[in-house]
């Protein structure tokens, strides 16, 4: 079979930060001459790296939908609500298109992100030669959206500094807010530290 | 004949003669190689001042208020990330700081420190580990997701106390447009061609 030329085998590397195409020198720390960032043929241990952070992101997905967070206290009752109930407030109170909004990128997006950065680690570990092209599309897919799970912090953010009226009403953070915000953060870095190429190395 | 490396799959390519005024993509993995040039170092460096006046303006005034039985409440910018670190929620403050505030602060401040030496043919001190900070910043600078976060936030505390919108809740929509402008002109590739070209 023959193999397309790759910067592998014509001893070249690509700076990931400036992209500029560098022939490999056989030096301990190659840098790139144009930026100065490190040079290397691949990123180091991505495999195992990805793997972990998306595991722990994967672990805390389960108390970021399940505790609470967010506590609302008024002078007539104490609520609790989770991202799910969050969600269903708002489309009981009459708007729905933010309520879908929430959903897409508090639910939706975030377990899309597992599942697709799982995909996409799977492969690359078997080498699989399958649909490469549209495994690729899909990662960089993922990186695209991935910051918008980021939302509901920001919501929770804005309602805990604002809602701070103590004879009427109070919110306070939930422990759930924070693995929430877990997930995303080890999610956006599971993804930095993937690297694609590896997506596209020859089958075994 | 020099040759381009796709970062995303590690594919060479023979440089072809497009000029930089076309949008070139990997053969193989379909990933973007090269943006076509897109507006002026001058242009960038308006956008990069307008985007520090409106992070400044953002950062000065109140984002929203409420009102409920006469009482008012408003809330700033830092002030969304000092709610959580008064509820003793260090690490999410830090995070809401570090996206909201810190990151576009330097987004802004170092492209206006690389590019105003950059027009008058000069590299500022430090360029390259400048440069490479910015590519580090870049991906956590979450102003568009704030502001929606905004507006969820405001959808609900209505039901319960009249919204007063304030200064910063426009300017920050301003930012997020100027940022979203700003970075499609300042890729890493045009940066490159404008410091090659201060070298020529």
């Amino acid at each position: 079979m023959n193999l397309p030329a790759t910067g592998r085998s014509l001893g070249l590397l690509v700076c990931l930060q400036c992209h500029a195409t560098v022939r490999a020198l056989q030096v301990p720390h190659p840098r790139c001459p144009r930026c100065r960032a490190h040079l290397f043929q691949r990123k180091r241990h991505s495999l195992a790296l990805t793997a972990a952070l998306l595991l722990c992101a994967a672990i805390l997905y389960v108390p970021a939908n399940l505790l609470p967070v967010m506590y609302t206290d008024t002078i007539f009752d104490e609520e609790r609500d989770t991202i799910m109930s969050g969600v269903l407030v708002l489309l009981h109170s009459g708007s729905w298109p933010i309520a879908v909004l929430v959903f897409i990128a508090s639910i939706v997006v975030p377990l899309l992100k597992i599942v697709s950065l799982s995909v996409v680690l799977f492969s690359a570990w078997r080498r699989s030669p399958r649909y490469r092209t549209q495994r690729s599309e899909l990662f960089r897919m993922v990186e695209f959206i991935g910051r918008w799970s980021m939302l509901d912090v920001y919501a929770i953010s804005l309602l805990v500094a604002l809602v701070q009226i103590r004879s009427l009403a109070f919110v306070a953070v939930g422990w759930g807010a924070l693995a929430f915000a877990a997930v995303v953060v080890l999610t956006q870095f599971a993804a930095r530290t993937f690297d694609e190429r590896l997506l596209w190395e020859a089958p075994p | 004949m020099p040759v381009i490396v796709c970062p995303s799959c590690d594919l060479a390519h023979r440089a072809g003669p497009e000029r930089a005024s076309e949008r070139t993509r990997c053969a193989r993995c379909q990933a973007s190689l090269q943006r076509p040039e897109n507006g002026s170092i001058d242009t960038a460096i308006a956008l990069s001042i307008a985007a520090l006046v409106l992070f400044l303006l953002s950062n000065a005034y109140p984002l929203v208020a409420i009102e409920t039985n006469g009482s008012t409440r408003s809330a700033t910018l830092i002030g969304a990330a000092l709610g959580f670190y008064r509820q003793d929620h260090a690490g999410l403050a830090a995070l809401v700081f570090i996206t909201t505030v810190v990151g576009p602060f330097l987004q802004i401040a170092g492209l206006l420190y690389l590019l105003i030496p950059l027009r008058r043919k000069r590299q500022a001190p430090g360029q390259n580990a400048v440069f490479r900070l910015l590519a580090l910043v870049r991906p956590w600078t979450f102003i568009e997701v704030f502001m929606l976060g905004a507006v969820v936030a405001l959808v609900r505390v209505a039901a319960y106390a009249r919204v007063l919108p304030g200064v910063a809740l426009w300017s920050c929509a301003l930012l997020m447009l100027t940022l979203a402008a700003l970075t499609s002109r300042t890729s890493p590739g045009q940066f490159w061609r404008w410091v090659e070209g201060s070298e020529a």
